[in-house]
């Protein structure tokens, strides 16, 4: 891709842990964060989840936030703050705020409904999180389900491609909140165990919760600025799978042509990929549909793949860039994160990585949302 | 940098008569699709019909609340509210790119697709991303969409911290062919 895109700070928080150092951590170890319902106010018990390990206070007090922020920003606050002080930046006075996420407010909608605040849509999620940082010269939000903060990641990207911008802040956030564990319930695609992405018994997603913010610019920028490089984008890719408003295709088209545009645009074949962190939600659909797509896009040269959703749970409009943090980690640290709770070949699915030391150059990262809004992300070493 | 044009602008606005949706849609499709799905639907048919253009490079959509409506519902049913039923339908048109992905589906459309959820801006950024995409020559046409749609408690909530929220169904197609365009884009 020209101009080169170079990542100068990564932030992320999830189930696993605030920060990269322990995210990193738990990834090395293997340990997941998925468990009983202990923050988010439901009635709704029975499904695991992949809840931040602190309250809205907690979080509010420990990072100064504004009072009566919705946990969707509240958790942006914490990954932005990590992503601008890696980066060497005070504020985002000049930098431009991409947001993605769904469920926005709707964390607080639910506690004050039958009514509705203006600070509560999407829009205001992602203000809320510029707003704690002095205020961005420009700041949108992606909404395109779970695949909300790629496509932050791409339309950030184009703003420095175009000339638009020479640097930006791009990800997503998306907290738990009773409207959605409900929704996911009501299309009967919740395990009551934790999740088993690509294993034949698998049931069904675990939800979670986090956000995640990567500083992209161009190199232009970065030297001026003298940053350091953590990792570059090298290629993306969106389409759609334009199947059925929730489920995918059974032969993955949208997820093939979005990692075949990636790869594209990198000007790489499927042989120079080291490791794909799959979307591999756990649901029966999902999982084989992507390994179809993963099939066509590789054939005989599938590199380790894992789904890091065991660990987090599925993360929806966050999950983008927190994986896309997690495949920076990795190649950064040399390591494959390995695929957690499987156990059974499944021969509709790939087999998953058990993870371990790589060596790495470039790395494949899926999101894909509801709507088949598609979109792979490619990191290369800087 | 390529130049960007306007080929087709379509817009029903919150006065105007319904269309016919018998013509479009089936009985079960139109049971099923609630009124700002119709409206999405029959606005992007308009302006690509216009611009004589059947399958678009892109489909892009802004929207404010999404289909606000389906997630008013469900939110009654997860609050137990009125004995409404939790119904997976209301939760899967409750996304705010159940737009975009329908108006796909139905064009079979699997190019580029997103959407912008922006406190008003929502259509501005759906429509400087085609113009990016389609300037860098990553596409050369682009379907993109302005949807909104009001129930009585969201106009009412909104009304009363100052905000007076608009209904919107608007189409335009947006192309990098000077041929018959209606004027250049920039941005």
């Amino acid at each position: 891709m020209d101009p080169v895109l170079h990542i100068t700070g990564a932030g992320v928080v999830s189930a696993i842990g605030c920060g990269q150092e322990e995210t990193l951590d738990a990834l090395r170890k293997g340990l997941a964060g998925i468990a009983p319902v202990q923050y988010l106010q439901t009635e709704e018990r029975r499904f695991p989840v992949g809840e931040v390990k602190a309250t809205n206070e907690e979080l509010a007090a420990r990072f100064g936030a504004a009072e009566g922020l919705s946990r969707t920003s509240l958790l942006g606050i914490v990954a932005l703050q990590e992503a601008l002080q890696q980066a060497g930046l005070k504020d985002i006075a000049g930098v431009p705020l991409i947001g993605g996420t769904t469920v926005g407010g709707m964390d607080l909608t639910e506690r004050i409904f039958p009514a509705y605040s203006r600070l509560h849509d999407c829009g205001a999620s992602t203000d809320a999180i510029a707003d704690h940082f002095g205020g961005a010269p420009f700041a949108t939000t992606l909404s395109t389900a779970c695949s909300s903060a790629a496509n932050a990641i791409i339309f950030g990207a184009n703003l420095i491609r175009s000339g638009r911008a020479d640097i930006v802040a791009v990800g997503g956030s998306e907290c738990l909140s009773d409207f959605h564990l409900h929704g996911f319930g009501s299309l009967m695609i919740l395990d009551e165990a934790p999740c088993r992405p690509f294993d034949a018994t698998r049931a069904g997603l675990n939800l979670g919760e986090g956000a995640a913010f990567l500083v992209l610019e161009s190199e232009a920028s970065m030297k001026r600025r003298g940053a350091q490089s953590l990792g570059v984008l090298s290629g993306f890719g969106n389409a759609c799978d334009a199947f059925h408003q929730t489920a995918s295709s059974e032969n993955g088209e949208g997820a093939f042509l979005a990692m075949q545009k990636a790869l594209a645009m990198a000007g790489l074949r499927p042989q120079d990929i080291g490791y794909v962190n799959a979307h591999g939600t756990g649901t029966p659909n999902n999982d084989a549909s992507e390994s179809a797509a993963l099939r066509r896009v590789f054939g005989d040269s599938l590199p380790p793949v894992s789904s890091t959703k065991a660990f987090t749970g599925h993360t929806t409009s966050a999950s983008g860039s927190i994986e896309a943090v997690f495949c920076l980690l990795a190649l950064r640290e040399g390591f494959i994160p390995p695929q957690l709770n499987w156990q059974e070949v499944d021969p509709a699915c790939i087999l998953p990585s058990a993870g371990g030391e790589a060596h790495l150059e470039h790395v494949l990262c899926n999101a894909f949302g509801f709507g088949g809004n598609d979109s792979s992300i490619l990191l290369s070493h800087a | 940098m390529r130049k960007v044009y306007l080929h087709s602008r379509y817009e029903l606005l919150p006065g105007d008569p319904e269309p016919d949706w018998r013509s479009v849609f089936s009985v079960m499709e139109a049971r099923r699709m609630g009124r700002l799905l119709k409206r999405a639907v029959w606005t992007s048919s308009e302006a690509l019909r216009q611009a004589g253009i059947d399958v678009p490079d892109a489909v892009i959509i802004g929207t404010d609340f999404g289909c606000i409506d389906n997630s008013e519902h469900f939110l009654k049913a997860v609050k137990g509210m009125d004995d409404a039923p939790l119904k997976p339908t209301h939760f899967m048109q409750s996304t705010h790119n159940t737009i975009a992905s329908l108006i796909a589906i139905r064009l079979g459309c699997h190019g580029y697709n997103a959407t912008y959820s922006h406190r008003g801006r929502s259509y501005e950024s759906a429509l400087e991303d085609a113009w990016m995409q389609i300037a860098l020559g990553d596409i050369d046409t682009a379907l993109v969409g302005w949807f909104d749609e009001l129930t009585p408690l969201l106009a009412d909530s909104l009304a009363a911290q100052g905000i007076d929220p608009k209904e919107h169904a608007l189409a335009v197609v947006l192309s990098s062919n000077p041929e018959g365009a209606r004027e250049e884009i920039s941005f």
